[in-house]
């Protein structure tokens, strides 16, 4: 195994991540190149832990809705460019009382993925908070994404597409509509994440710039074309 | 101190009080008492001369023991109980000699605490809690203990069942310093998680539930319902509020309303109030306990700290709100209650083990230790398999229960690594631990609880687990373990007393209990809690603060029942309805030579520092 690291190591241009190489996945015994901290944030019951465990397992969780406790840690390894990055993914409550604890971990997260609820207007409107909140306690260049979650329910939806792209264009970031119920674009954001993060680790010289919002934008499925039900 | 006489109709006076037929506020003042006796129509009403509103007051009250206590009563059996009560001295269960004595010195072994089986070798495991007495020997006792007298200082006499309230200035002297985390945004509005209990609190269905329990803030606002909706119920809780302020505004305090077979009874914990409604054969002082476990698991939430914080910024704070999303943890703290022996007995069961196996994961659990880890905790469902703690730190089995509630209220638990705030309130109700919580396999029971005071330590925790599980399989005892769990309990026919269908064996110098396996007639989630409440009801007959008992033969409809309590154990059998007594006196001794026997397996005789 340390083999592997190692050359890995050597091809890829140390810029200030190399701690990241000397990494072990703890959970699983799965080998990567790079790894980094993702973290899911957003209103309580937007949908967080369900994105992530589609991500993950490929499932929903359907039932009743079970708040997350405090901050929820989870690995998994995706192969970016043939390169393998571990993303550490910090699955985080939505609920106020824990807002400190998500505060403490915030700076060490290289990108944030913040949900609302297509079907809930506070949760759409407290994302401006959550930015606030994002600029005062991540680092300076963190990803951000924004997501409209929920969207396989199109009977109950309040908040338009639009509206979803109108806030994200203010604040620069990308964004997309998701259902972590059907899987829509669950896994693209967690790819595009992957991808961002892997070009700024290791920019090989002649590569053009990765254009983050240029690779969702031809890669989403519009949540239109796609309602199964 | 204990000299309380229930019988003697005890005179509440009651002042400043506007009665509609709605709410009940303290506004127009005028001055009524009541002798709170056992039923309804035994409630009278004396007004003072000149006092037109005590008709109105009446009607009032008469308004919310319907609305709040329609119950049903249990059909009771206490016909059945046949008891053999031995005089105590003092009238106290406590053990005279709280010390505990050398096995060799004591003069009957085996009956006194610390030589019982069960009883560790070295120092406890738990906050040496004495017992129940310690915990609750009186719910109010224990509320004086914990937020008037900081040193055990002497308490005055105090009349029966009359306290005066505390002021406020009081409650402060206790809150130095800041909330560990204070959380102040206040500008999001949670959007709450759906919740399925949206119940007509009309209805009789909602009536007729066995237990209900309502959390509302002094404000009377509502913060937490077991059946139905806060909203719905507002009007109601505003009422409860209005009954106990106005027994306070009289310097007193309401402690329960007893009628027709239900009991309603008040807790009052600054700045919370709690009231249980019940119509189960629980005492009292049982229920009274129950909102206690209710109370610290919101503040293993918040802290006290920080309750009192926002409460004193907002008084008509919508607790809710900072609450959202730990409803669950509630509901399943209640459903606890009904039938883990655990809670009523103060203590803690563990996993049936080898000791040699348990020494081996204990000692690897010691050995992963990080500087700012306090107690590492492996459970296996429910059940305790080991605890390290820190030296001379201890923890109390209440925070016990809900590290198990926490963890059994959550799934999310299973996949991943958690990091939580959280206080435990036995410990330290001003102040946050943080807890990593995981699996040591997502398909294994084993959950392993490491609490750590520092709340940056997640990956130093996270590395401490990934040392321990190292260790446990380079010396493969996680296969054994592993194994070992696939029996997580032992029939009771392993005893060898054929009409024995179950029992529990509490010692009480370590703070552990064991219980066989529920046996086939009480395998019914119903048949459980009635065999518990069986139980429950032998224990506060017990414990009653000033009729206990030391000896209890209980001839039920379907089964006959034995207790015994000695300043060592609690035991309580249950005996087919065909066992005669003195079968179950013989019975006895059996199986407290049984225990002896596999004590080393079925307790954790050396529990382990760092």
């Amino acid at each position: 195994m340390s083999t592997k690291k190692e050359s890995k190591s050597g091809k890829v241009v140390p810029n200030g991540t190399s701690k990241h190489f000397l990494e072990r996945c703890a959970s699983t015994n799965e080998y990567f190149d790079i790894a980094f901290k993702v973290m899911l944030l957003g209103d309580s019951a937007v949908g967080k832990t369900c994105f992530l465990v589609q991500f993950k397992d490929g499932a929903f969780l359907a039932g009743s809705f079970i708040a997350t406790v405090g901050i929820d840690f989870r690995n998994k390894v995706v192969t970016v460019d043939n390169v393998k990055v571990k993303l550490q993914i910090w699955d985080t409550a939505g609920q106020e009382r824990f807002r400190s604890v998500t505060h403490a971990y915030y700076r060490d997260a290289q990108a944030l993925l913040l949900l609302y609820d297509i079907t809930s207007k506070s949760s759409f409107d407290n994302i401006r908070a959550w930015l606030t909140e994002i600029h005062e306690y991540a680092q300076k260049d963190v990803v951000i994404m924004l997501l409209g979650n929920k969207s396989d329910m199109a009977n109950e939806r309040v908040i338009k597409r639009e509206e979803g792209e109108k806030l994200a264009r203010e604040y620069g970031v990308p964004f997309m509509e998701t259902s972590a119920k059907t899987g829509v674009n669950v896994e693209l954001a967690f790819l595009a994440i992957a991808k961002e993060l892997k070009h700024r680790a290791v920019q090989q010289p002649n590569e053009p710039k990765f254009q983050i919002h240029d690779y969702i934008e031809s890669q989403k499925e519009k949540s239109s074309c796609c309602r199964y039900v | 101190m204990q000299e309380e006489n229930e019988h003697e109709p005890q005179l509440v006076s009651v002042t400043r009080i506007k009665c509609s037929e709605k709410t009940l506020r303290p506004t127009i003042p005028c001055i009524l008492h009541f002798t709170e006796v056992t039923s309804v129509t035994g409630l009278e009403f004396l007004s003072q001369p000149g006092q037109e509103k005590t008709i109105r007051a009446c009607y009032s009250l008469a308004w919310i023991i319907e609305r709040c206590l329609p119950l049903k009563p249990d059909t009771g059996m206490e016909a059945d109980v046949h008891n053999n009560s031995v005089p105590l001295e003092n009238g106290n269960l406590a053990p005279v000699d709280r010390l505990r004595r050398d096995r060799s010195d004591s003069p009957t072994p085996g009956l006194v605490e610390g030589t019982e089986p069960g009883a560790g070798q070295d120092s406890a495991m738990f906050v040496h809690a004495q017992s129940f007495e310690d915990l609750t020997a009186d719910g109010e006792q224990e509320q004086e203990e914990e937020v008037q007298v900081p040193e055990g200082g002497d308490r005055s006499e105090r009349g029966p069942e009359v306290e005066k309230p505390r002021t406020e200035g009081e409650e402060n002297e206790k809150m130095q310093g800041q909330p560990g985390e204070e959380e102040q945004e206040q500008e999001e509005v949670q959007s709450g998680g759906g919740r399925a209990k949206e119940e007509d609190v009309n209805s009789e269905a909602w009536r007729r539930h066995r237990k209900h329990v309502f959390v509302l803030s002094e404000a009377g606002k509502p913060i937490y319902s077991r059946y139905g909706t806060e909203e719905a119920l507002s009007s109601t809780m505003g009422v409860m509020m209005a009954l106990v302020s106005f027994v306070e505004a009289g310097k007193n305090v309401i402690r329960s309303i007893h009628a027709e077979g239900y009991k309603v009874v008040f807790l009052r914990k600054s700045p919370l109030v709690l009231v249980g409604v019940s119509r189960t054969r629980q005492s009292e002082r049982e229920l009274t306990r129950e909102l206690l476990y209710i109370y610290y698991q919101i503040i293993s939430l918040l802290t006290l700290t920080q309750l009192n914080h926002v409460f004193q910024i907002k008084q008509n704070y919508d607790l809710r709100r900072l609450l959202a999303g730990s409803e669950h943890l509630t509901d399943n703290l209640l459903r606890l209650l009904d039938c883990d022996p655990g809670l009523f007995l103060s203590a803690v069961t563990c996993v049936p083990l080898p000791s040699s196996l348990r020494d081996v994961v204990s000692s690897s659990l010691q050995a992963a230790k990080a500087k700012n880890l306090v107690f590492s905790i492996l459970l296996a469902g429910s059940r305790l398999v080991t605890l390290v703690r820190k030296k001379d730190q201890y923890l109390h089995h209440m925070d016990l229960h809900l590290l198990y509630n926490l963890v059994g209220s959550s799934s999310s638990f299973r996949e991943g690594e958690g990091w939580t705030p959280i206080c435990l309130p036995k410990f330290n109700t001003a102040g946050f631990f943080h807890a990593h919580i995981s699996y040591l396999e997502p398909a294994s029971d084993l959950c392993l609880i490491l609490i750590s005071t520092d709340r940056e330590d997640f990956f130093t925790l996270s590395d401490c687990k990934r040392r321990f599980l190292e260790r446990l399989r380079r010396r493969s005892t996680y296969q054994a373990l592993q194994e070992a769990l696939l029996a997580p309990s032992y029939p009771v026919s392993q005893v060898g007393i054929p009409e024995l269908r179950h029992f529990v064996y509490k010692s009480k110098s370590s703070g552990l209990y064991t219980s066989p396996e529920i046996p086939i007639p009480y395998q019914s989630e119903e048949e459980q809690e009635r065999l518990m409440g069986l139980y429950q009801y032998l224990h506060s007959r017990m414990h009653h603060p000033t009729r206990p008992l030391r000896f209890i033969y209980h001839c039920a409809e379907r089964e006959n029942l034995l207790s015994w309590v000695t300043s060592g154990f609690e035991l309580y059998l249950c005996f087919s309805p065909l066992g005669t007594k003195a079968l179950a006196i013989s019975a006895i001794n059996k199986l407290l030579k049984w225990i002896r026997k596999e004590e080393d397996r079925l307790f954790i005789l050396s529990p382990q520092t760092y």
